[in-house]
């Protein structure tokens, strides 16, 4: 597959911090990549030092085959970036506003005003276009921040955080428009915490934490990495405390927690835990409810690898 | 193009509070000009007199009363001194003239009597003891060559009933030119608040920090679109300019198409590229779009009072006019002032003129240092 973007040893370095550590990634075309890392994980420092925002200490960044540095303006043409915070025109509608950031792009106005059109379209915004920013909801917002980052039909796309604090209904609007996105034919490069969405939409996900790649692969491959195997999930009331610590005892069992009625078992490996799990809860006289087995989430891997939480 | 496109997008947005803000500075500006300075012109003036005459009201202490009475506004108050005095105090009377008992006696018989005076030592005081010096010396002279009371009399009205007529050879037309002068002072605020305003404005939502990241990573160069906006500001403050030379064309009529009326526009552009500069200092170093308003009150208000914009710049107290020196506001003001009463130019009578206008393109080169030096230390990211 082609490469799009070659980052090599690429290291940014603030007095005595290392934001980024000899970091080392491919993109490949038409795959959406998860950027995922908590919080000061170096994500937005790795793709504003891509994007050239950065300077950097040291290595390499290749986009479409050549070298990015702030006067490529051949190789920006070809990106589109979503930031996490809305840059918006207050005194523009919604329309205007798409029509100004596609503009630094497209200069001919018929052109333009198609693939205005095909944004909003995109992004779900068609009523709303003569709207002013302080008239749309925060959703609505994040839809036309989108709308303005990929107006002009950018071939790589970096999505920084595109949902935080958006409502459930522009959240699946965005993640459907994503898709499209993807299925036209961009490469997108997607940075969130949402384990969820990365799952939703991700080929390929990079998880970083302190400025270094931690793992790199598929779903399934990154998964594999989690010493958790699966979960099972219980709705059990009042279940007596000893019967927790005779189930720890079990084989295979990594972690019990009992909360609020449910009991949730992870199992490091093994095969026939659940049917094992039956028998014991029949043999006991445990009434249960709700019972499911969950397959081991990013958090688990991430938790795998850091030993914390993908949020902390 | 996009950005000169949005650029009056967002000037199109604010056209209300600009156009608002215009109309405001125009009635202030009208209302200024009604005023109508005088400073300029020849007026009579009458000092605000009191006669207290202890004497009999006849013969040469009568001849002097209706000599001072023709010459001053009379004052009447009680003969209290307290009275007197809070007079004194309040400027009701600037002059007191106290005739004693027998003046007229003892000065027939040449006994040098004594009046007494009271004064607030203003410039209307002065006038008025002018006014009695001058009676009592043309009397003295005919005292002493005359005998008879009425001859005295007589030849004392003869003499000072003559009037010297004067004529003012200037050619100037000091109304008009008193209201080019106030016109132009008050634009420095209309500039000055315009500029300040609008560009700010503008710029504060280009410089938005999330907006220009966006803008930095898109195919158009930022050099090219920081080149568009300054060519698109600096044409508004250009329509700006214009716009109060019209007006001023209008409203002050033919002396603006005379050699003071074109040096007052030189001027005024000299002054909208220096309130460009700053406008573009000033917007460099704000970050919200809530702080303009004050902002223009702080910059222009405040330059235009110290300045004497609104006030003769004579009124303003020296260390108000120390200060405003280090203001462009006061070079541009005291250019107009000059206007106002110079009759013949030379490379002499301009030179003051010509050191203003270049104290004002230092300012205008000093402010574009200052600017580029806090842009370039914004732009680095890293």
């Amino acid at each position: 597959m082609k490469k799009i973007i070659e980052v090599k040893n690429l290291t940014k370095e603030y007095k005595n911090l290392k934001a980024v550590d000899n970091l080392s990634f491919e993109v490949y075309q038409g795959e959406i990549l998860g950027l995922l890392g908590p919080n000061g994980s170096g994500k937005s420092t790795t793709i504003n030092s891509i994007l050239s925002l950065l300077n950097f200490s040291n290595g390499s960044i290749k986009i479409f085959g050549s070298e990015m540095n702030p006067d490529s303006y051949e190789i920006k043409k070809n990106i589109g970036v979503v930031f996490q915070d809305v840059a918006l025109f207050e005194e523009l509608t919604a329309y205007e506003n798409i029509d100004y950031f596609c503009g630094l792009y497209i200069k001919d106005k018929k052109i333009r005003q198609k693939y205005i059109e095909d944004a909003i379209e995109l992004v779900g915004l068609n009523d709303f276009k003569k709207f002013y920013p302080k008239q749309l909801s925060g959703g609505l917002l994040r839809r036309l921040n989108i709308a303005c980052g990929i107006a002009h039909k950018p071939k790589l796309i970096f999505l920084d955080e595109p949902t935080v604090a958006v409502d459930p209904q522009s959240r699946n609007n965005i993640l459907d428009g994503i898709k499209k996105l993807r299925d036209n034919g961009a490469t997108i490069i997607y940075t969130t915490h949402y384990m969820e969405e990365v799952e939703i939409l991700c080929n390929r996900v990079i998880i970083i934490d302190k400025g270094k790649v931690l793992a790199s692969g598929t779903l399934d491959e990154l998964k594999a990495l989690s010493l958790i195997e699966e979960k099972i999930s219980i709705e059990v009331n009042d279940l007596d405390l000893k019967y927790i610590e005779e189930i720890k005892q079990f084989r295979n069992v990594d972690e019990v927690v009992y909360d609020d009625n449910h009991l949730i078992i992870s199992y490091e490996k093994g095969k026939n835990n659940i049917i094992k799990l039956i028998d014991y809860l029949k043999d006991k006289n445990i009434t249960y409810n709700n019972l499911y087995v969950m397959r081991p989430t990013l958090n688990d891997v991430f938790l795998s690898l850091t030993g914390k939480e993908l949020r902390d | 193009m996009i950005v000169f496109k949005t650029f009056l997008k967002i000037l199109n947005k604010n056209k209300f509070i600009i156009i608002m803000y215009t109309a405001i500075l125009i009635f202030f500006g009208g209302m200024n000009m009604s005023t109508n300075d005088k400073s300029t012109n020849f007026v009579t003036s009458k000092p605000d007199v009191l006669i207290i005459n202890n004497d009999e009201d006849i013969g040469i202490t009568k001849n002097l009363i209706d000599y001072i009475k023709s010459n001053s506004n009379i004052i009447d108050i009680k003969n209290d001194e307290d009275a007197i005095n809070d007079a004194l105090f309040y400027r009701d009377v600037n002059y007191i003239i106290y005739i004693p008992t027998n003046f007229r006696s003892y000065f027939l018989e040449n006994k040098n009597p004594q009046i007494e005076i009271k004064t607030t030592g203003d410039y209307q005081a002065s006038l008025a003891e002018m006014m009695l010096e001058r009676y009592l010396k043309v009397a003295n002279i005919y005292n002493s060559i005359l005998d008879n009371e009425d001859d005295i009399i007589e030849s004392i009205n003869n003499t000072l009933s003559k009037e010297v007529k004067a004529e003012i050879t200037s050619k100037l037309d000091t109304d008009s030119l008193s209201k080019v002068t106030l016109f132009y002072n008050f634009s420095n605020y209309s500039i000055l608040a315009g500029c300040v305003y609008v560009i700010c404005l503008i710029l504060s939502s280009f410089k938005d920090e999330k907006i220009r990241k966006r803008t930095i990573i898109s195919s158009t160069n930022y050099k090219k679109i920081n080149r568009n906006l300054l060519i698109s500001n600096s044409l508004f403050a250009l329509i700006l300019w214009f716009f109060y030379v019209i007006l001023s064309l209008v409203l002050l009529g033919d002396i603006m198409f005379s050699i003071h009326g074109l040096i007052c526009i030189i001027n005024s552009f000299i002054f909208t590229i220096c309130a460009l500069t700053l406008a573009f200092l000033l917007a460099n170093l704000i970050n919200s779009k809530d702080a303009i308003n004050g902002i223009v009150n702080v910059v222009a208000l405040g330059s235009s009072f110290l300045c004497g914009a609104f006030v003769p710049m004579e009124w303003l107290p020296d260390s108000v006019i120390k200060i405003a020196h280090f203001l462009p506001s006061y070079w541009y003001i005291k250019t107009n002032e000059l206007l106002k009463t110079m009759e013949i130019f030379n490379f002499d009578t301009m030179k003051p003129i010509i050191i203003n206008m270049a104290v004002i393109i230092l300012f205008s080169i000093g402010f574009i240092i200052i600017t580029n030096y806090f842009s370039r230390k914004k732009q680095k990211f890293a």
